[in-house]
């Protein structure tokens, strides 16, 4: 118990201090370097909570495939480093505010959401196994949706960054 | 079971810390053991024998940034594929047919891209 104590304590640590980099750093490829580090501590988090799928799907889409399309989306624009002018008070607040509000409203979410079973113990049982038992079996309609959205995710990149290359 | 997996995490976490632990014990053991002496000449980058100049972090060629977008878009896919292959004896056909669809609209995807010449390099 300790042991997943002092892991929880780290990875959280890690997740934490990587977002703060990421905020504090000037240089965005440096800002991205943060986020990777905070994106593999929440795939550490996952595999702490025995959700080895979610943990390795974290790694693999956002520690692989979209850090790099970030480091390239930057790689394509003009990325000097970034001076940093005084904010106004009245924006500080505004924006404060804001990220008050959104704390608010995703601890309340979380905290008045009625959880209805007790949770399933997926120690014992093979995770990926019943992933898929559940996700082709009762929830069909997303799953194809999703293939939709990709798609029109594919097609849509293309043809922004087609415009873009021709133009070149 | 659970204890079976916090051990083969314990080996995880090991294998993390030596990874970290041996090259900054080395680049630190290398550090003390080596003659400190820089001067203009010598912290010049290496290019081959020619003069460096500009900066290494240079505008990119918007190709890249397509191969990027089908790379996350392809790797969602296989992600999806994976626990459909893992439950396949206890699915049956109708899960077939639906990643069939679900493959098809993606080879669409990929047939739009190749039309557009976008997989091309020139």
């Amino acid at each position: 118990m300790s042991g997943q104590y002092i892991a929880f304590f780290i990875l959280s640590l890690l997740t934490i201090s990587g977002a703060i980099f990421m905020i504090s750093f000037n240089r965005v490829i440096h800002m991205v370097v943060a986020l990777a580090f905070t994106f593999l501590s929440i795939a550490g988090l996952f595999i702490l909570l025995e959700a080895e799928f979610v943990g390795l799907t974290q790694i693999m889409v956002y520690s692989g495939g979209v850090s790099v399309l970030m480091l390239f989306g930057i790689m394509l624009t003009q990325h000097s480093k970034v001076e940093r002018s005084e904010q106004k008070p009245a924006l500080r607040i505004f924006t404060f505010a804001g990220i008050l509000a959104f704390f608010v409203a995703v601890f309340y979410g979380i905290q008045k959401t009625p959880w209805s079973q007790e949770a399933v113990d997926y120690s014992t049982q093979n995770n990926v196994k019943e992933i898929g038992v559940q996700l082709y079996n009762n929830y069909v309609i997303p799953f194809e949706l999703v293939s939709v959205l990709l798609l029109v995710a594919l097609i849509g990149g293309i043809i922004m960054a087609k415009k873009e290359a021709d133009d070149e | 079971m659970a204890a079976l997996y916090a051990n083969n995490y314990l080996i995880v976490a090991i294998f993390l810390f030596l990874g970290i632990l041996l090259p900054v014990g080395a680049l630190t053991f290398g550090r003390l053991l080596r003659p400190h002496n820089p001067t203009t000449v010598k912290r010049e980058t290496y290019e081959s024998g020619l003069e460096p100049f500009g900066s290494s972090w240079v505008q990119f060629n918007v190709k890249y940034y397509i191969f990027a977008i089908m790379f996350v878009i392809f790797d969602v896919e296989t992600i999806f594929l994976y626990p459909w292959a893992v439950a396949y004896d206890q699915l049956g056909l109708f899960a077939l047919v639906e990643m069939l669809i679900f493959i098809a609209l993606l080879v669409i995807g990929l047939i739009y891209a190749w039309k557009k010449k976008v997989l091309e390099w020139n």
